[in-house]
């Protein structure tokens, strides 16, 4: 039997919520899914490496590709294949519909395109393609003084090694920029970052869960990690990755939220109106990390 | 030989084998380490200048790696010293903010007339005691405590807090600044 999931027609870090219910919805051991995006208009970063997370998970789960429909419009369809998401998606999915052939995109406002982080080599590259590109795009386009460069191609670092010290599992990274007029009515640079990975409850679990007791949750294991920094790991070292992209967010005015199991928590910006925690969401492979960089009120 | 120089960047390319300039993860951090205090151990210097002007990015991670864990590790006996070299305005912020996170603090050396500073966790009084020696040359805790107007007991604590964190050098009762040349 096969049961539809939907994908809402605009898949951002917020509607990415209908999707993770409509995943979730039903008895999801006994039906192969099947990722409806013939609807979808467009995909924000996170929304795509989104996607990629829900294949891998149950594929890694089954050992069976779900399958899916690639969107009907066909700007939207060579968006994506110029992000770069189905050459991955070919490998995690039965596609049905036409995948347009066009190249990944160099170019254009995808700044990476969705890549894949499984080790620390992954997160090198990365960083190195990365910052030549976000240079340009954060200076002469969101009109960022030249020193957000660096920040960002280390909270971006950060980030993705969040994957690789605790996910157990790989991942994938994307960089857009885009313009997000209907919230902020600002450019915007988006880093979305998500693996389908053991999710923060479990990774603290060991160290964490009897001090909170019955508290222990998806949503503590969030608060810890992110608010009060604490790591899997009994180095008072540690804890320093997503400190640093704390950090400087806190500079640039960003924004900070991750999404893990059934909970969901965001560092918000003046700016921005999302809620700072929130729980019982429906549950979700792994770990989901989008970082904002709003333009500067200047340069727009 | 009283100075070693080591190229992070060189131990860089050596450690992870790529064409990349930049410092980050942790397991590169770890490997870039190893190799710096292999390198340490077989020269057996009074100080190791760590130059990192040929590097690009260095996260957070990774700072925590490669200075943090070098002060607190093995390869750094009791006396020796180390001193950054070449390092820009984002390196700094990156090894400071890890280094105040574990109470440790470690001398840069900048270009031109800048001299040694210090980046790091270190309180006001030894921080008091670190520009002293610096403006007027080695001392003892009469001299500093005369100088600043404090007890002895404080100028003995600040100087010995300095010594402990690696920033003075101490010859019999005499606190110096790191040899660096």
């Amino acid at each position: 039997m096969t049961r539809i999931v939907e994908i809402p027609a605009s898949l951002d870090d917020r509607s990415f919520e209908q999707f993770a219910e409509s995943l979730a919805a039903g008895d999801p051991g006994a039906t192969r899914p099947l990722f409806d995006a013939r609807g979808v208009q467009w995909a924000s970063p996170y929304g795509l490496v989104g996607l990629l997370t829900a294949g891998q998970a149950w594929q890694e789960a089954r050992r069976e590709r779900p399958l899916f429909t690639i969107p009907a419009h066909d700007d939207v369809a060579r968006y994506w294949a110029r992000a770069g998401f189905f050459l991955h998606a070919a490998e995690l999915f039965e596609l049905h519909g036409k995948v347009p052939k066009v190249k990944v995109d160099d170019h254009s406002d995808v700044l990476l395109g969705v890549t894949p982080v499984r080790a620390s080599e992954d997160v090198h590259q990365v960083v190195g393609m990365i910052q030549e590109r976000a240079s340009r795009m954060l200076s002469d386009k969101l009109g960022l003084d030249a020193k957000a460069t660096m920040g960002f191609a280390m909270a971006l670092s950060e980030a993705c090694q969040n994957i690789v010290e605790h996910a157990g599992t790989g991942g994938w990274v994307s960089v857009h920029a885009y313009s997000y007029r209907r919230r902020l009515g600002r450019r915007v640079v988006v880093i979305a970052v998500s693996d389908a990975g053991v999710g923060f409850r479990k990774s603290l679990e060991g160290e964490q869960a009897r001090r909170y007791g019955d508290r222990w949750s998806d949503g503590a294991a969030l608060e810890a990690a992110v608010i009060q920094g604490v790591s899997r790991f009994r180095d008072p070292g540690r804890g320093q990755g997503l400190a640093g992209i704390k950090r400087y967010l806190a500079r640039w005015e960003g924004k900070l939220s991750i999404r893990s199991g059934t909970a969901r928590i965001a560092i918000v910006p003046a700016w921005d109106e999302d809620v700072p925690l929130t729980d019982h969401l429906a549950y979700f492979p792994g770990s989901q990390l989008q970082v904002t960089i709003p333009a500067s009120q200047v340069a727009e | 030989m009283m100075i070693q120089k080591i190229s992070v960047d060189r131990v860089l390319r050596e450690a992870v084998a790529t064409p990349y300039r930049d410092l980050v993860t942790r397991a590169t951090g770890a490997a870039v380490r190893v190799g710096i205090e292999r390198e340490m151990i077989a020269a057996d210097c009074l100080t190791t200048l760590l130059d990192f002007s040929a590097v690009g990015l260095v996260d957070f991670s990774c700072a925590d790696e490669v200075v943090a864990k070098l002060l607190l590790g093995q390869a750094l006996p009791a006396g020796r010293h180390v001193v950054l070299w070449g390092v820009n305005e984002d390196h700094s912020e990156a090894i400071d903010h890890v280094l105040r996170r574990r109470d440790l603090a470690i001398l840069v050396l900048d270009d031109g007339a800048g001299g040694l500073r210090v980046l790091g966790r270190l309180a006001d009084d030894p921080a008091a005691a670190f520009g002293e020696v610096h403006r007027v040359g080695p001392l003892d805790s009469p001299a500093l405590a005369a100088a600043l107007a404090w007890s002895l007991e404080r100028a003995a604590s600040a100087l010995d807090t300095l010594v402990i964190l690696r920033l003075l050098r101490a010859e019999d009762s005499t606190y110096r600044p790191v040899p660096i040349a």
